[in-house]
């Protein structure tokens, strides 16, 4: 076991979890190959029900996995430690996380705790000729990249944005990975954030919806966006928005979307009186069609969209409405 | 109670914007500094949001100090600001080597927090939107040994005349959550803890003249090996989005609506019922 790569997943049973774990494995097989390090695979808590057919197709050497009632539970302490005491036994070289919001919280946490260095925004990672990795990240909300070179001899921790790499299966037929129950002791962690009031979870979640109708200051009021939700639900999608709006109080932070807010990748993104900043297109620049109304022409959303109405989204919106009414009956 | 405030000081995130836009942002020789003179250095925007969450927290009847910190080359004029804006105490930590990287900006603000007598709450932003990274404030809970808590939108003493804990309501993907933790944390604000305040003018006026206090690296007991960078910056590009968008006209509101939906169906993005 020399210096694996270790992609860590956690939690994550939905569709959108398992190709982003895929994107990791395929990200993490690649620096393998490219350095000379094997492929394993770190399951914290209940594992993903496909576990065994995702590792094959990644040639993963290696799954571990960790098991303990205080994982499942969800506290970040007892997350950090199972990774600093699993880093402790295996020493990769490289600890790959997909970013999301639970992965933000503790992954510069087990960085710090094992002595590594940590690099979130990533978009992919190099080879340089040195041996030492370069991690292509991006910053600026997305309006510029930078390429990090992580100093060589410590450990590197890394947080792979969602949609960044395309998941590639190996190819060829893999032997099945080891399996193996990780040893941890997590007697001594005691949670140190005590939850009162949880999250409440409810309803369909914004990155799964397949069509998105997201306004924009745009708009003008509250009351406009109304128009909004009666159109994503005249699509059959859900209501969603740039962060002055939930900045604002229009609308509920679940729905924000962006560099801060949701990754969303659905098959039809409608943007109303957004300009395109790319802090809101981190969110939404996967999505397969984007279509943009905006009374300015040169307003940055119209770069990544499909399709662009030049236009006053107040007058637009209620004939959009009527349409999509119109193509539900007809 | 103390609170310390750690507060950066970036190119303003909106003007790199609108240059990228304009395909005009320009990397320095060196292939990785974004030099251009035009565009405006300000306080982070979270940073903002955490010395109002400090204000609160004393406007709420807690009794405390509060000390804004800054580690950059010349942070005076955000200092300056943090003054304005009611801090106690500003202090300027100058960066032993240009560019400090997460690391060695991480060991500077804890080495300043446990040697200026501890912290009972240090507010961070929840990254900072240049290297939008946010990782510094977990790097430095786990270097004091104290709880992170992170995204918070309210930051308030359990019982103020008290202030041993506190409840913060995060910001979560699936709606808020309020957690309670004992101080002494490390919590990250976020923009949904609403606009932080305008100083008042008489406050601009004595904030004016105000020096922030300098502490060196050497002061703070750390050197070489403790400040050495680990995260280099090879180079910084700007990426380049090649649009491809069709426009869609018509008559009328109705006729555009229509011809989206038309050619959105065309494509099968949407089904005909
Ligand atoms: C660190 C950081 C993180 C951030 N994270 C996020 C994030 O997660 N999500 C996010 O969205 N933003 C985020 N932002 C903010 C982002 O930079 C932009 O400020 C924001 O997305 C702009 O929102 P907007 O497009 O609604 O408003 P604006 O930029 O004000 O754009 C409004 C648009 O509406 C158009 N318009 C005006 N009137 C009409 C009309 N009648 N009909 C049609 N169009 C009209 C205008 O031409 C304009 O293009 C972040 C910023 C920073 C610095
Ligand atoms: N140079 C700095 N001086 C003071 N505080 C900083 C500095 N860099 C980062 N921070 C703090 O750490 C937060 C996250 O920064 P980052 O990890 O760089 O995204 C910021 O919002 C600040 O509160």
């Amino acid at each position: 076991m020399t210096e694996p790569v270790v992609v860590c997943t956690f939690g994550g049973t939905s569709q959108a979890g398992q190709d982003e774990t895929e994107a990791a494995l395929t990200l993490g097989r690649r620096v393998g190959e490219a350095r000379g390090g094997e492929l394993r695979w770190l399951v914290l808590g209940s594992a993903p029900v496909e576990l065994d057919a995702i590792a094959r197709r990644h040639a993963v050497v290696a799954v571990d996995h960790a098991e303990d009632a205080k994982l499942d539970t969800a506290g970040p302490d007892a997350r950090v430690e199972a990774v600093a005491q699993y880093a402790a036994e295996t020493q990769p070289r490289l600890l790959i996380f997909n970013q999301d919001f639970d992965s933000r919280r503790i992954a510069p946490r087990i960085a710090a705790r094992i002595g590594a260095t940590a690099v979130m925004n990533g978009l992919g990672i190099d080879v340089a000729e040195t041996g030492g990795l370069h991690v292509i990240s991006a910053a600026y909300g997305g309006d510029t990249n930078v390429v990090y070179a992580p100093d060589p001899s410590r450990p590197c921790v890394v947080a792979l944005m969602a949609n960044a790499v395309v998941a590639e299966p190996a190819g060829g037929s893999a032997a099945p990975p080891e399996t193996r129950s990780v040893a941890l002791d997590l007697s001594a962690v005691e949670e140190r954030i005590e939850v009162l009031e949880p999250a409440r979870t409810e309803g369909p979640r914004l990155e799964d919806a397949e069509i998105v109708v997201a306004g924009g200051r745009g708009l003008g009021s509250p009351e406009n966006f109304k128009l909004v939700e009666t159109l994503a639900e005249a699509l059959g999608g859900m209501a969603a928005a740039s962060r002055p709006l939930v900045d604002e109080g229009w609308i509920d932070s679940s729905r924000q979307v962006g560099l801060t807010g949701k990754i969303t990748r659905p098959a039809l993104y409608l943007a109303v009186g957004v300009s395109g900043a790319t802090q809101h297109m981190a969110g939404c620049a996967a999505a397969k069609t984007i279509v943009a109304v905006n009374t300015d022409a040169d307003a940055a959303i119209f770069r990544h969209a499909r399709y662009g109405i030049v236009g006053d989204c107040l007058e637009i919106l209620p004939e959009l409405i009527r349409a999509a009414a119109q193509m539900g009956a007809g | 109670m103390r609170i310390v405030v750690c507060v950066k000081e970036v190119l303003d995130p909106d003007a790199v914007g609108a240059y990228a836009l304009a395909g005009s942002l320009v990397i320095g020789d060196d292939g990785k500094t974004l030099t251009q003179t035009t565009i405006p250095t300000l306080m982070n925007a979270y940073d903002e949001q955490a010395i109002e969450a400090a204000l609160r927290i004393r406007e709420a009847g807690v009794e405390c100090t509060i000390t804004v910190v800054s580690i950059g080359e010349d942070a005076t004029t955000i200092l300056r600001h943090a003054v304005a804006l009611g801090a106690d105490t500003v202090v300027a930590i100058p960066p032993p080597a240009p560019d400090p990287d997460c690391h060695a900006v991480s060991a500077l603000l804890s080495a300043y927090v446990r040697s200026s007598g501890g912290a009972d709450l240090v507010l961070c932003g929840r990254q900072a939107s240049d290297d939008d990274q946010g990782v510094v404030p977990a790097f430095v809970a786990e270097s004091l040994g104290v709880p992170l808590v992170d995204i918070a939108r309210s930051v308030t003493a359990e019982d103020t005349s008290d202030p041993q804990s506190l409840r913060v309501t995060r910001v979560t993907p699936d709606g808020d959550e309020i957690v309670r933790v004992a101080c002494p944390a490390v919590v990250t604000v976020s923009s949904e803890l609403g606009e932080p305040r305008y100083p008042t003018m008489p406050m601009r006026m004595s904030a004016r003249r105000v020096e922030p206090e300098v502490v060196t690296a050497d002061e703070l007991g750390l050197s070489g090996a403790d400040l050495e960078i680990r995260v280099g910056t090879v180079r910084q590009t700007v990426p380049t989005v090649k649009g491809d968008c069709e426009f869609i006209t018509g008559d009328t509101p109705a006729d555009i609506a229509d011809r989206l939906v038309a050619r959105l169906v065309e494509d099968r993005v949407l089904q005909q019922k």
